[in-house]
């Protein structure tokens, strides 16, 4: 409860809503970065598989380079902190908020500042990228559907950006 | 825009997910105290600045983050290839 009354986010919660795609604001998630010079390391401390190849998700779990992996889970889970262990596990929740885009235009809309070719970005893959000059983590959650991770100081800039290009 | 091959990633990316971070292979002398002025002056400041051919450290920074080497031609700009950091030079 206390949570709600204090928080304070940079976007609206109203989704917008245009031909073809609607932008909205995805429901507070915890989020960890977690890095190892191994994925087996991680999967030792979180007893869980984490994926290999960057891009590749598995389990709410995204790689993200050779030793970075980004763990989104909407639960409040207890988390193993990997004292001792040859891992960095951190809390990085409140860091990014998380835009959802959906609609049969969400790749076309994402195209309009990504340079990423999303047309043949398969579903279920996860980068790191840029929109225009803003840093963001796009996650292809379906055919239709994105999640754009952003930092919270960008989002009311890329929320702008996405409104005004979905109007077009 | 220019696809650069990120080594780490294994694809080809757009340019503006890259930064330069200038000529690769400078190696830091192992025991700075035992340089001389001239030998560390050498270090900091003095760098190739071929016309054509030139190695260069890149960094995949809006992607997967990891520093790589490339061989890029000064003057076409072209890509000869890129490389993982500490591989020999090419």
């Amino acid at each position: 409860m206390s949570d709600a009354l204090f928080r304070n986010e940079p976007v609206s919660s109203t989704p917008y809503v245009a031909d073809g795609v609607s932008i909205s604001l995805a429901a507070p998630l915890k989020r960890y970065s977690l890095r190892a010079r191994t994925a087996e390391a991680l999967e030792t401390v979180l007893n869980v598989k984490v994926p290999q190849k960057i891009g590749a998700t598995e389990g709410g779990i995204a790689c993200l380079g050779p030793d970075e992996w980004l763990l989104r889970t909407p639960a409040e889970a207890a988390m193993p902190t990997g004292a001792g262990l040859p891992v960095a596990i951190t809390d990085i929740s409140e860091r990014s908020i998380c835009l959802v885009l959906e609609g049969p235009r969400a790749a076309e809309l994402l195209m309009t500042g990504c340079p990423l070719d999303l047309d043949n970005f398969a579903v279920g893959r996860a980068t790191r990228t840029i929109y225009e000059t803003v840093e963001i983590i796009i996650i292809r959650e379906g055919a239709d559907r994105f999640h754009v991770e952003v930092w919270r100081s960008f989002a009311a800039w890329l929320w702008t950006a996405f409104t005004a290009a979905a109007s077009h | 825009m220019i696809l650069i091959h990120c080594p780490y990633c294994d694809e080809k990316r757009p340019e503006i997910e890259f930064a330069n971070a200038g000529q690769a292979h400078v190696a830091r002398p192992l025991d700075p105290s035992s340089q001389s002025d001239e030998e560390w002056e050498a270090y900091l400041f003095i760098r190739a600045n071929p016309r054509g051919r030139h190695h260069e450290r890149w960094r995949h920074v809006h992607g997967c983050g990891r520093f790589f080497n490339a061989v890029r031609d000064t003057v076409t700009d072209k890509f000869e290839t890129t490389y993982k950091a500490g591989e020999p030079r090419r």
